[in-house]
């Protein structure tokens, strides 16, 4: 059925493609697939569901993107032979190499166009192609989104809102015949445009000026300024339609005019190859075999000195997940490697699974105890962990020291360091490695731009074009970098080119890897060469146990191929600490070493063992001493002594494990009589059940109701009752025209200071007006006691204590009525 | 297997005994330094310094990177390899020449880098008009300022700009039953090949004789720079039986004297001394106009001097010394201002050529008595190690040792006049120390030469360019603290080939248990590092011996 008619939607075109192609398209598009679809016209509605188009879109490879895009500004649905043109151009500017582009191009559009059928972006056959409405609108060039192509509108979308007669006027100008209607007014200008000798004519009449402005547009953008009453080679454009005016400032240069300076072609560079990785240099496979396998033997001891560090409790967890920057400098510092560096190893024994939080109530980072087990694996299996582990991981170790989009600081180990295209990308980089042949060490620019051709938009998404500088900022380009940088460091690489261990494990898997690796890596050397300066070097990695030992035995001055220790007095202590003793550090030292040892470092063995634990150091609850050494051999021999653990340090003391209290205790059961000794060596004189606290006070009772009142709190209590009451009754003598009873006294303020201060003399109480700090009128009977500065102190009646008020508040005073006072 | 390991440190690690060992040596020696050599592995460390060395001798980053690939045992880390490069890379962007019009000029082969630092503070002083965009003119005052500068800013300065010939005087080696040994004409010839520059050789390598060579090459006026007056007088001595020099024409430039003659030797103390906040004596740099200026004993050329001699750029210089490790540091000046390493020969190899007497090096551990270490435990820390070094203890023993090597020519060195005097006493042996006369001195030196007496106890003032032929045993009893140089000195006494060729000894005696012990401990290292076997000896054992 579908071999006769053409398919008239998309969903028909689906229906009509074999299982093996349905399968395809769910491969490249997964997110097509949840939940599956119902039916295939549920899947093609989905697959022109804007998200999953432009999931789709951002997939695609550049010159699959750039077909797209040319779909896009052609006419829907258009023949394969204008999808050509527009990629290849219609000849009109044949150049040099322009047909060996065009000839890449032809030889390219089939994949291109088969890869936007597969992903159900274009359907329909040969002659009809249609793109998807949705990726078609995404697209097609407008003024909110400019098309990578750099074309504008067509003349009919320029001219939608244009006036009739405006139309008209434009045809004259161009030497058209004048139509009735817009619509054919449109036709006959677009009939123009697309015309290559008509428009070759037109063109040839404009003006030098003219030309220049359209060559500034023809590339895009293709928008431009104008005023009001633009200069005369605009306006000649502008009359004769190859400007169109999309606002009173802004003209277009129309898609068909544009198309045709462009000689047809919707990209300026179609880019039908990807760009080749060029390779930076040539080296011999060999060689870069054994420097990768050095750096990955430095990758494994890096990672074990990493854990080692953190062996008695590594570095705390910030609270907000992560390593702190002091512990990160920490551990670079320790590692001798720089920030990032340190991030990389951090980040690459967590993803390894070697290093994990601890899970305690005051969380640290801390060794698996899968590193044990990854400790006990011969080193090219380490290997392959540590490299699997990182092919597969998502963190980025490079994000760390940055800070995310809301301006937090990314720390190592911490949160939001995940990345789901990192191992896509970091995959592509080394599959692009090992694309190259062995040996070859690829120009890190190139592979980058590579990348970008292979997903443009995801590039040109997060920031930089197409042909950015030396430090890319979009996503994947940077952990393309990453990825270089890394692989160098865990000997995925060597000195810039792909191992071939690492070959064999992309290829194959990590036990091909591992064997390949095997061979490579230098030998455990069962012996270290001594020195009279107290060095031993280790001209190779030691074993394990012998590593050990020497560890402890000296100081660690120098890394790299070999190892170089070196004895220091402290280093011989902290073996003699560990349970050595100096004959057995003899010994170690005269079967690992291939020289004879030198007559220095068995002096210092001696002269440090010789000083090591001279002096004693122990617990004791408490002592027992006595001048009489027979009777404390009599107290040893006594079985009823066992319990208190008692041990002779010297004749005359035993050292006791027993509290002072049940040592007194014992012996007196034993039918001694020890005296207690204080800390200075006093007899402790010892009275029976004489505990005491500290001074206490007795406890205050606590009555029911007020406490009764005492006679002076009960005289004052009545004196102020009755004072308020005379203030409130108080007959004044010099106001005889007082207001109603409660009103304020009002006086001057020098009659207030004149009868305050004869009261303060006299000792007689007054009556005052008082207005308080907010604002509240009171009244109050006072005896003033002193009047100076201001103030007047005296004793307050009414509150029945010594009061101190402003003169400035007192609002008047009064005279207490002769009969009231007293 | 190969025979040199390339650590992560940028120390490399060469097995000496290995086959290919001299080979590898010799590639390596000019961009690494010889850091340590005791008898198994030799340590070599690759600065940015001995790589600029190397650049100045004339290689490039390519020799190096394959010298290290062609022998390192193990690869060699890539990013080691790029490090190596950039630095070295650095050297000579930058070049000091002469221009016929505007005189002494800075030219560079990079752009961005003479942008890079005339933006620094410190180079616009020095720098006058931009010519071009590649040379910018330099004050012709300031071609030494302008050098340590660059260095300090990681771009050291290529110096073309040549040298004044200076007042021609007629110099001659004076080649009677005697020659220049081949290393010696080796160091002549580097150095008069680079122009300026330091020549490394070891106490009693024959460092005088490299001046006069250099002198005799130069035959101009030369102002030599000693240490202090003895120095000055051996000088004098030996350049009048060695050259064609007369004593007529050699000035002693002294606190005592001050002649300035066709050769004018003068002392870093007369020169740093300071009145009324100037220095009096530097005309003596413009008194004449030198062809050659000689400074012995590098590595101790005191601040000021390296002052005055930025302002000799256009004149040859020749630095000699034993080592190049300053104990303040300051070794880029003296890259930047004398000029680099032009010859350096490790002392096990003069060594071995017989040259230079072998030595065995013991360390005399004495056990204190009782009260000793109470009194050493109760001392205040900064009387410590005075005490410790000085007890009576240690007397008796050197005294031993003395007596032991009864007729041979013994020297005791140390620190403390008064145990110096005290042992003076007690060995009935003359002391040198400070207010000993120039004369007195040179008096004792020569009954010392002679024979006459063969125990001399000398303070520090001895410890430098004296020359005791005959001393076959030294006993150190006190030092300056830890210090590696004068370890090296002291060592260098007995050094000096004997006449019957036998071994010297080199006794330093050390109090158990005490900062005597730590001092020493870092002394020793140091004599192990120079590939000297050393062992270390109870008194008592010692003492029951004899």
């Amino acid at each position: 059925m579908g071999t006769t008619t053409p398919p008239r939607t998309l969903a028909e075109a689906l229906r009509a493609r074999g299982d093996e192609a349905l399968a395809g398209l769910l491969r490249a598009r997964p997110d097509l697939l949840s939940p599956v679809p119902s039916d295939i016209t549920q899947l093609a509605t989905r697959a022109g569901t804007r998200a999953s188009v432009v999931r789709a879109l951002e997939h695609l490879d550049r010159f699959a993107l750039q077909t797209a895009e040319a779909l896009a500004v052609a006419p829907d649905p258009a023949p394969y032979a204008t999808l050509l043109g527009l990629l290849t151009g219609d000849g009109a500017d044949d150049g040099e190499g322009r047909d060996d582009a065009g000839a890449a191009i032809t030889a390219a559009l089939p994949r291109a166009l088969g890869t936007l059928r597969e992903q159900a972006l274009v359907w329909g056959e040969d002659e009809r192609l249609h793109l998807v409405r949705t990726a078609r609108e995404l697209l097609a060039p407008s003024p909110q989104h400019p098309s990578p192509t750099g074309l504008g509108p067509t003349v009919a979308e320029a001219t939608a809102g244009m006036s009739p007669g405006r139309i008209q006027e434009i045809l004259a100008a161009a030497g058209l015949p004048a139509t009735h209607d817009p619509v054919s007014a449109v036709a006959s200008l677009s009939g123009l445009f697309t015309d290559r000798s008509r428009m070759g004519a037109l063109l040839d009449t404009a003006p030098a000026e003219a030309l220049s402005v359209l060559d500034r547009l023809v590339w895009g953008p293709p928008y431009g300024e104008v005023t009001p009453h633009p200069a005369p080679p605009v306006q000649w454009l502008r009359d004769r339609g190859l400007l169109l005016p999309v606002s009173t400032r802004t003209v277009v240069l129309p898609r068909e005019a544009a198309l045709h300076l462009r000689a047809g072609r919707a990209h300026r560079v179609p880019e039908p190859v990807p760009p080749a990785l060029a390779a930076a240099a040539g080296r011999d496979p060999q060689a870069v075999d054994r420097a990768a396998a050095g750096q990955a033997f430095t990758a494994l001891s890096t990672v074990e000195e990493l854990l080692k560090l953190w062996d008695n409790g590594g570095p705390p967890i910030l609270r907000a997940g992560g390593l702190s920057v002091r512990e990160l400098k920490r551990v670079a510092h320790a590692l001798d490697v720089t920030e990032p560096v340190a991030a990389f190893w951090v980040e690459l024994a967590y993803a390894a699974g070697l290093v994990a939080p601890d899970g305690e109530a005051d969380e640290r980072y801390c060794a698996t105890p899968a590193y044990d087990d990854w400790l006990d694996l011969p080193a090219q299996d380490r290997w392959t962990r540590l490299a699997t582990a990182w092919l597969a991981a998502t963190r980025t170790a490079g994000l760390v020291g940055g800070q995310d989009a809301k301006g937090r600081a990314l720390s190592a180990l911490g949160p939001e360091l995940d990345r789901s295209a990192a191992p896509e990308v970091r995959r592509r980089v080394l599959d692009l490695f090992a694309s190259l042949p062995p040996g070859t060490a690829p120009d890190p620019q190139t592979l980058l731009a590579r990348l970008r051709w292979e997903r443009p938009l995801r590039a040109s998404a997060s920031g930089s074009g197409p042909s950015s500088g030396d430090t890319p900022s979009d996503l994947r380009s940077r952990i393309a970098l990453w990825t270089v940088n890394e692989s160098e460091l865990l000997g995925v690489t060597g000195r810039g080119a792909l191992s071939s261990q690492a070959r064999a494990l992309l290829d194959g898997g990590p036990a091909q890897a591992a064997a390949r690796l095997a061979p490579l890596l230098p030998e455990p050397l069962d012996h270290v060469l001594l020195q009279a300066d107290l060095t031993a070097v280790a001209p190779g990695p030691l074993e394990r146990p012998l590593a050990e030992t020497l560890s402890v035995l000296a100081d660690i001055e120098s890394k790299g191929g070999a190892t170089v220790y070196r004895f220091t007095p402290g280093s011989v202590r902290r073996a003699l600490d560990a349970g050595l003793a100096a004959a057995d550090l003899h010994a170690f030292l005269a079967t690992h070493s291939r020289t004879p040892v030198p007559q220095p470092l068995s002096y210092l063995v001696d002269d440090v063992a010789r000083r090591h634990g001279h002096l004693r150091i122990g617990a004791a609850s408490a002592y027992v001493r006595c001048d009489d050494e027979a009777v404390l051999n009599e107290i040893l021999a006594d079985k009823r002594s066992a319990a208190l653990r008692l041990r002779r340090l010297a004749p005359t003391v035993l050292a006791a494990q027993s509290e002072p209290g049940a040592l007194l205790e014992g012996l007196r059961e034993m039918g001694y009589a020890p005296a207690a000794e204080s800390a200075e060596g006093d007899v402790l004189i010892a009275r029976a059940g004489a505990r005491r606290t500290p001074p206490r006070r007795p406890p205050v009772p606590v009555p029911e109701g007020p406490p009764v009142p005492d006679a002076t709190l009960l005289t004052a209590a009545v004196r102020a009752v009755r004072a308020g009451d005379t203030a409130a009754r108080a007959v004044h003598r010099d106001s005889p025209d007082a207001e109603a009873p409660g009103a304020l006294p009002r006086t001057s303020p020098a009659e207030t200071l004149a009868t305050v201060q004869a009261a303060a003399m006299t000792g007689s109480a007054v009556w005052i007006g008082y207005v308080s700090a907010d604002g509240a009128a009171s009244q109050r009977v006072i005896a003033p006691v002193k009047v100076e500065g201001g103030f007047v102190t005296g004793y307050d009646h009414t509150a029945d204590e010594v009061r101190t008020y402003p003169l400035h508040r007192i609002t008047g005073v009064a005279e207490l009525a002769d009969d009231q006072t007293g | 297997m190969s025979c040199l390991i390339v650590q992560s440190d940028k120390t490399l690690l060469l097995e000496v005994d290995h086959d290919m060992a001299d080979a590898c040596r010799r590639a390596i020696a000019p961009f690494a330094e010889l850091e340590r050599a005791p008898e198994h592995i030799h340590t070599y460390r690759v600065t940015p310094l001995g790589l600029w060395n190397a650049r100045a001798a004339g290689h490039d980053a390519e020799q190096v990177v394959d010298a290290l690939v062609e022998y390192s045992r193990y690869p060699v880390p890539h990013a080691l390899l790029v490090d190596i490069a950039e630095t070295m890379a650095r050297y000579g962007r930058l070049t000091l020449s002469k221009h016929p019009v505007h005189g002494l000029v800075l030219t560079t082969t990079d752009r961005p880098v003479l942008e890079e630092i005339l933006r620094s503070k410190k180079v616009q002083p020095l720098v006058g008009a931009r010519i071009d965009p590649d040379t910018v003119a330099v004050h012709p005052s300031e071609r030494g300022q302008i050098k340590q500068t660059l260095l300090k800013l990681g771009w050291p300065a290529e110096d073309l700009a040549g040298y004044v010939d200076g007042e021609a005087h007629p110099i001659e080696l004076d080649q009677n039953g005697w020659a220049l040994r081949p290393y010696q004409k080796q160091a002549v010839e580097g150095f008069w090949h680079g122009g300026s520059g330091v020549v490394v050789l070891p106490c009693g390598a024959g460092k005088t004789l490299v001046g006069a060579g250099a002198m005799a090459e130069a035959k101009a006026t030369t102002l030599i720079l000693v240490t202090n007056t003895v120095s000055a007088r051996q000088w004098k001595h030996e350049l009048v039986k060695r050259t064609s020099l007369t004593e007529d024409e050699i000035g002693e430039y002294s606190g005592t004297r001050k002649e300035i003659r066709p050769v004018t030797i003068a002392t870093y103390q007369v020169l740093t001394t300071r009145r009324k906040g100037v220095y009096p004596h530097l005309e003596l740099f413009d008194s004449r106009d030198w062809g050659l200026v000689v400074y012995d004993e590098v590595h101790l050329l005191p601040a000021p001097v390296f002052k005055f001699t930025a302002d000799l750029q256009a004149r040859r210089r020749l630095g000699l010394t034993a080592t190049l490790v300053r104990e303040d540091g300051r070794e880029s000046d003296v890259f930047s201002l004398i000029g680099p390493k032009r010859f350096d020969a490790p002392w096990k190899e003069i060594e071995a050529q017989g040259y230079i007497a072998p030595a065995d090096c013991v360390e005399v551990r004495v056990n204190l008595t009782d009260s000793e270490r109470l009194a050493y435990a109760t001392a205040e820390p900064e009387e410590k190690y005075r005490f410790c070094a000085t007890t009576a203890t240690k007397r008796k023993v050197t005294e031993a040792l003395v007596r032991k090597h009864q007729g041979e020519q013994t020297l005791v060195i140390g620190q403390y006049i008064d145990q110096l005097d005290e042992l003076g006493e007690h060995l009935d042996a003359p002391v040198i120390k400070g207010e000993t006369t120039n004369a007195q001195r040179e008096k004792l030196f020569g009954a010392f030469r002679e024979g006459e007496i063969s125990v001399l106890v000398v303070s520090k003032v001895a410890n430098f360019s004296i020359d005791l032929p005959e001393a076959t045993v030294a006993i150190q009893v006190s030092g300056t603290f830890g210090s590696r140089q004068e370890e090296a000195q002291r060592l260098g006494r007995v050094l000096r080939p004997k006449a019957d060729g036998h071994e010297a000894r080199f006794y330093s005696v050390v109090a158990r248990d005490t900062i005597d012990q730590d001092f020493a401990a870092h002394r020793q290292r140091f004599l192990a590092e120079q590939g000297y076997a050393y062992r270390i000896v109870d008194a008592d054992e010692l003492l029951a011996e004899s």
